[in-house]
């Protein structure tokens, strides 16, 4: 078999392995692609002004869509974004500086919404886990319980959020991005380290290429499932900080929409939907698809409603070029 | 808590558990405020249940193959905006036109997931998006109030007939039509087939991709309806009229007891669940518990049931 | 039992399915540095034996003993920790992840500290396991650019890493062959030769020439038991056979007397029929009435020959033809058009709908003519499906019961009775009495017969080569894709197994 390196042996495909990596790179070609298209209709795209506007705009998607990446790189999906930071934007508004009630916990608040966006994605992690349901099931009902709690405490109202801490985090700049673009960075490099340096983050690929295989290798699986869930908990209540913060406020409408842009920019960017391949920085370029995508239509003055249609088409575009149908047996 | 599920499920019991807890809820609620067991309160609760059922009544094909549809409340709200713009000019002929747009998007989708391969949710997620930017579009994003005129094109919706409301009576004809396509053509019998073993269904020579856009083009066609109906009791449509009903339909067709694994279910039995779902809200609404909030009811309701219903043996690995 | 320095051993191990015992009380024991052959017929049992040697099943009764303590396997992890390791057929590494991912994979915590994983020490840690079986492929590269035999061999690289925590080890090897050329399979043997100081191997296999040449001793197994245990260097291939078949043939088995002469009305030709990578160049006639048997090993490309008659691969090349029209499957819907109907080897899977009713499984094909105005005629239904229970003698509680609680003979009649309704003339026997006790393989042999004799042909693959011959009018033998070798099987005429295996392999 040293005779029968990759090379020369019937059974490698170097060919596959090299259209497989630009495969890897067809969402970055897309994305340059855009952008030219756009800088050439519009030359106030390339401004410094434009790109800090795309970074503020990419930042929530990007913090949401790391969350997602975790559980669909298991082949898992999330369904509860919307409801979790929907839950943490309303309680961060009633914890900090506001104009409903005497609470000012500052930072402290902040703190105990990622914890609670955690014990969600916990709660969603041992439901689907232990009582084996599929995750997509397990999440519809807790992205609905998320919004509902959100409506019991606020009752259809709006809470202003006065605290300049987290204002200031959608107001205030440092060399010139919103510190918000700066969260979502290190949440990033914390996403890739977890990822690719931990042997939690291998595990995650390791069920998502093969669970039974995983099971075989004496991988904690169910634990991995449960910690990835609650982790993504994590991430979706920093979204929804962000989401208060760049606001002012919080409502139970505020998620609303937020689902989609995520599985699409996380889709998009070219995390398979079937597990074990893709990352987050792959997500990034999704996100940046999406958003340059959006900031491209709203230059040439296309209604955001559209938006929403077109992100649809590209989730479907996305996965149907994605999907290696050969492996499929049924596709439920 | 997983065992006790397995004795539940696994049980003789779990066939009768849904008409069960039903009439449970109903002695509760009753027990609690007499009003509700009067004959016109009962009245009013089947005509709130019409259109949750018959939303619930097209997904329950759907369910039963092993698929899922998460386009049905966009398909509802986009048929109630079809309807509020073209009542108008065309009449009563706006009416079908609405439900050819559902079965459209069913066709699209049932496409979208059988050639290309695409999980039935993730192509029905993607649907919707479309399905909700036209709605928002068409409709300026505003809600389309009737006039005085267009209302008279309402009087099958919103009259009564012998002192029953009309929806319920078109619930029952959805109750009918879809019970005979369910339980005696074989579109129906495929369906269970390949929620129950497809392998051995494509194997036996069933057309399954056609079997399931059918269950598509169906479930499009059967929200369209229901947007409708919310049309005509409204007497307006809106691109979000239907946005709060995707958990509640879901949760319907479970908490019946059809296995959300597919292969087990009936449409009597998404009419119990339908059933059980408005008492449970009426319940609530009694006990002052704001509308918004009911999710976090339903939510855990669909857990809980999808949690019994489930046929684990199915799912050798659970994603 | 066990020889006194075993580094493993099983001792009248027994194992009992909801009805099937798997295993009847098997001893067998493995010494150090020893290369142990494991051999036996489909259904013989070795699969669960290697099951629960590597923790995915427990054992009914009977010991399990490493070294000289009986041990309790209940996860594939507790194995590992004994020092027995599992090296699957193929696809049991991780595609998606390195070489070095998977040689350590679950084992990654020598390596991390502060939760951080030192992937440079790691590489160099796999490079050094690669380096034992001589493998000479950089860790980093992705294990799905390797080739299935660079895959064995990362695999038993995994298997090493075990050396570590347990010291001696033993590796099961689960027909580790059956995709490797011969080249390969050169390789292969020559490696696991060079490891014998630092581990003993179980090897299973079905085939006896690889089994003799590799392993110090071997033994056989039929019907959950132990039949035979000698040194390879006393064994032969014959002396195998004889022992895992077990019985000299007695004609009666198979109902030879109710074999009838083939019509003479062609049903099915092949000419020139290929798919490529599977199979090419295949010719034959199927007629009324005959059954035609296609022996083969793994990899001889009768199972997608098989499968693209029952629709699910069509052919690239060639013509095949159905009652004189050519025809071209798409999908299985297409076949059963042309009156073909298909008895899978996955009857759990593809045969029947385990969770519908007998009623429903046998009417599935055909509901079109039991509709009317596209209503299902339930009352004509229920008719049907008690004419067929009651003529194949189908033991059920009744027509309303669940496939799922039939017994496996029973379940097989039930598929027949779908395509018999159906009206199908060529049936396409894929394995059909797998996982089948001998009464219940009996009556599908009595079935065949008497279908073959109303005039259905009938393509028969089997999990033994004596059942081929013993149920065919003629046998087609295969091999690497083409045919190599026909023989007439009439009553009378039944070739010898020896004389048609020199053209399997």
């Amino acid at each position: 078999m040293s005779a029968a390196s990759p090379l020369d042996a019937p059974d490698a495909p170097p060919k596959r392995t090299r259209r497989l990596r630009l495969a890897a790179w067809a969402p970055v070609i897309v994305l340059m692609v855009l952008c030219a298209i756009i800088a050439v209709v519009n030359p106030n795209f390339l401004t410094f002004g434009n790109f800090v506007r795309i970074t503020q705009t990419a930042a929530i998607p990007l913090v949401l869509g790391i969350g997602a990446t975790f559980i669909i790189l298991m082949g898992s999906i999330d369904l509860s974004v919307e409801g979790i930071l929907t839950c943490s934007a309303v309680v961060l508004s009633m914890l900090v500086l506001n104009g409903a009630n005497s609470n000012d916990l500052g930072i402290l608040g902040a703190l105990i919404v990622l914890a609670i966006g955690g014990l969600i994605g916990l709660v969603n992690g041992l439901i689907h886990v232990r009582l084996r349901i599929p995750s997509f099931m397990t999440t519809l009902g807790t992205w609905f319980i998320g919004v509902g709690v959100a409506n019991a405490l606020l009752g259809g109202m709006a809470i202003r959020i006065t605290d300049p801490v987290i204002r200031g985090l959608a107001v205030e700049r440092f060399l010139g991005f919103p510190w918000g673009v700066w969260i979502a960075a290190l949440a990033l490099i914390v996403a890739v380290v977890i990822q690719n340096h931990t042997r939690f983050g291998r595990y995650l690929f390791a069920i998502g290429g093969g669970e039974d295989l995983a099971v075989l290798s004496g991988i904690p699986v169910a634990r991995v499932r449960i910690t990835a869930f609650a982790l993504a908990g994590v991430f979706y209540a920093l979204g929804g900080i962000l989401v208060a913060a760049q606001l002012g406020l919080g409502n139970a409408q505020i998620g609303t929409g937020r689902l989609f842009t995520t599985v699409t920019a996380v889709v998009v960017g070219g995390t398979s939907l079937m597990g074990g391949e893709g990352g987050v920085l792959r997500t990034l370029v999704g996100v940046l698809i999406v958003v340059v995508l959006s900031n491209g239509m709203v230059l040439m003055g296309v209604p955001s409603s559209v938006q929403i249609g077109v992100q649809g088409l590209m989730i479907i575009a996305a996965v149907a070029s994605s999907i290696d149908r050969s492996k499929l047996r049924v596709v439920k | 808590m997983a065992s006790f599920l397995r004795h539940i499920a696994s049980d003789r019991v779990r066939q009768w558990l849904p008409l069960a807890t039903l009439i449970l809820l109903i002695v509760i609620v009753g027990t609690l405020e007499p009003v509700f067991l009067q004959p016109a309160t009962l009245l009013d609760l089947a005509g709130d249940t019409a259109v949750l059922f018959i939303l619930a009544s097209g997904v329950t094909f759907v369910i039963m193959l092993g698929g899922i549809d998460l386009s049905l409340q966009s398909m509802a709200s986009l048929s109630s905006v079809i309807v509020a713009l073209t009542l108008p000019r065309l009449g009563y002929a706006a009416f079908p036109a609405a439900i050819a747009a559902g079965a459209l998007a069913g066709l699209l989708a049932g496409l979208a997931h059988t050639r290309l391969r695409i999980p039935s949710f993730i192509a029905t997620l993607a649907m919707g998006g479309v399905l909700a930017s036209t709605a928002l579009v068409s409709s300026g994003e505003r809600s389309i109030t009737l006039g005085a005129d267009d209302r008279g094109y309402l009087g099958w919706i919103t009259g009564t007939l012998a002192g029953i409301p009309n929806v319920v009576i078109i619930g029952l004809v959805v109750l009918v039509v879809a019970h005979i396509l369910q339980a005696h053509t074989r579109f129906g019998r495929y369906s269970a087939a390949i929620g129950a073993g497809e392998p051995a269904t494509y194997a036996s020579g069933v057309k399954v991709n056609r079997q399931k856009v059918i269950a598509f083009v169906l479930s499009g066609g059967f929200a369209a309806l229901a947007g409708i109906i919310l049309t005509g009791r409204l007497a307006s449509g809106s691109p979000t009229l239907a946005a709060e009903m995707l958990l509640p339909a879901i949760a319907a067709v479970v908490v019946g007891g059809t296995a959300i694994t597919g292969g087990v279910g009936s449409i009597w039995r998404t009419l119990v669940g339908a059933l059980i779902i408005s008492v449970v809200r009426i319940g609530m609404t009694f006990l002052g518990v704001n509308i918004f909030a009911q999710n976090i009811v339903f939510g855990a309701v669909l857990v809980l049931a999808v949690a019994i219903t489930i046929d684990r043996s199915k799912i050798p690995i659970v994603k | 039992m066990s020889a006194p320095d075993a580094v493993l051993a099983l001792v009248d191990v027994t194992k009992t399915f909801p009805g099937v015992k798997a295993l009847k009380g098997v001893s067998i024991d493995v010494r150090p540095g020893e290369i142990v052959g494991l051999v036996g017929e489909n259904g013989a049992g070795k699969s669960t034996l290697m099951k629960i040697l590597s923790g995915v099943y427990q054992p009914d009764g009977g010991q399990i003993v490493v070294g000289d303590k009986p041990v309790r396997l209940t996860s594939a992890a507790e194995a590992n920790a004994l020092g027995i390791a599992m090296v699957f057929q193929e696809q049991s590494l991780l595609t998606n992840l390195t070489v070095g991912e998977n040689v350590y994979l679950g084992n990654e915590a020598q390596f991390t500290r502060f939760g951080i994983v030192d992937w440079r020490r790691l590489y160099a840690a796999a490079a050094r396991q690669l380096a034992k079986v001589a493998l000479d492929v950089d860790p980093r590269n992705r294990a799905e650019d390797l080739d299935f035999a660079s895959r064995q061999m990362v695999e038993i690289a995994k298997a090493l890493t075990l050396e570590e925590v347990a010291g001696h080890l033993v590796i099961l090897l689960d027909e580790p062959t059956s995709v490797l050329e011969r080249a390969e399979i050169d390789v292969l043997f020559s490696r696991v030769r060079a490891l014998k100081d630092r581990a003993s191997f179980i090897f299973v296999s079905h085939r006896l020439d690889e089994v003799l040449e590799l392993s110090d001793r071997v033994y056989v197994m039929k019907d959950g038991a132990v039949v035979a245990e000698m040194p390879a260097a006393e064994a032969d291939i014959p002396k195998l056979h004889q022992a895992m078949v077990g019985r000299s043939l007695q004609a009666e088995y198979y109902r030879e007397s109710l074999q009838r002469p083939p019509g003479t009305e062609i049903r099915l030709e092949a000419r020139g029929l290929g798919l490529t990578g599977a199979y090419r160049d295949i010719d034959f006639t199927l007629r009324a009435g005959e059954i035609l048997g296609i022996a083969g090993v793994i990899g001889s490309g009768r199972e997608e020959l098989t499968r693209t008659l029952a629709g699910f691969a069509p052919h690239d090349a060639g013509t095949l033809t159905v009652n004189g029209s050519p025809v071209r499957f798409a999908n299985p819907a297409q076949a059963v058009d042309s009156g073909v109907g298909y008895i899978p080897r996955e009857r759990r899977v593809e045969g029947l709908v385990l969770f519908l009713p007998v009623s429903a499984n046998i009417t599935l094909p055909d509901l079109g003519r039991l509709s009317r105005w596209g209503l299902i005629d339930g009352a004509e239904e229920k008719r049907i499906a008690r004419d067929w229970v009651t003529r194949l003698k189908v033991r059920t509680p009744g027509i309303d019961a669940l496939c799922l609680n039939l017994s496996g003979g029973n379940q097989q009649k039930v598929v027949l009775a779908k395509w018999l309704n159906a009206k199908a003339r060529i049936l396409i026997l894929d394995h059909p009495t797998r996982g089948l006790d001998v009464g219940a393989k009996e009556e599908v042999y009595e079935l065949v017969r008497t279908v073959s004799a109303e005039g259905v042909a009938v393509l028969l693959t089997s999990d033994t080569l004596e059942e081929t011959i013993g149920l065919s009018h003629t046998v087609l033998v295969m091999r690497d894709g083409t045919i190599t070798h026909r023989t007439d099987a009439s009553p009378g005429h039944k070739p010898a197994q020896v004389d048609l295996i020199p053209h399997m392999v």
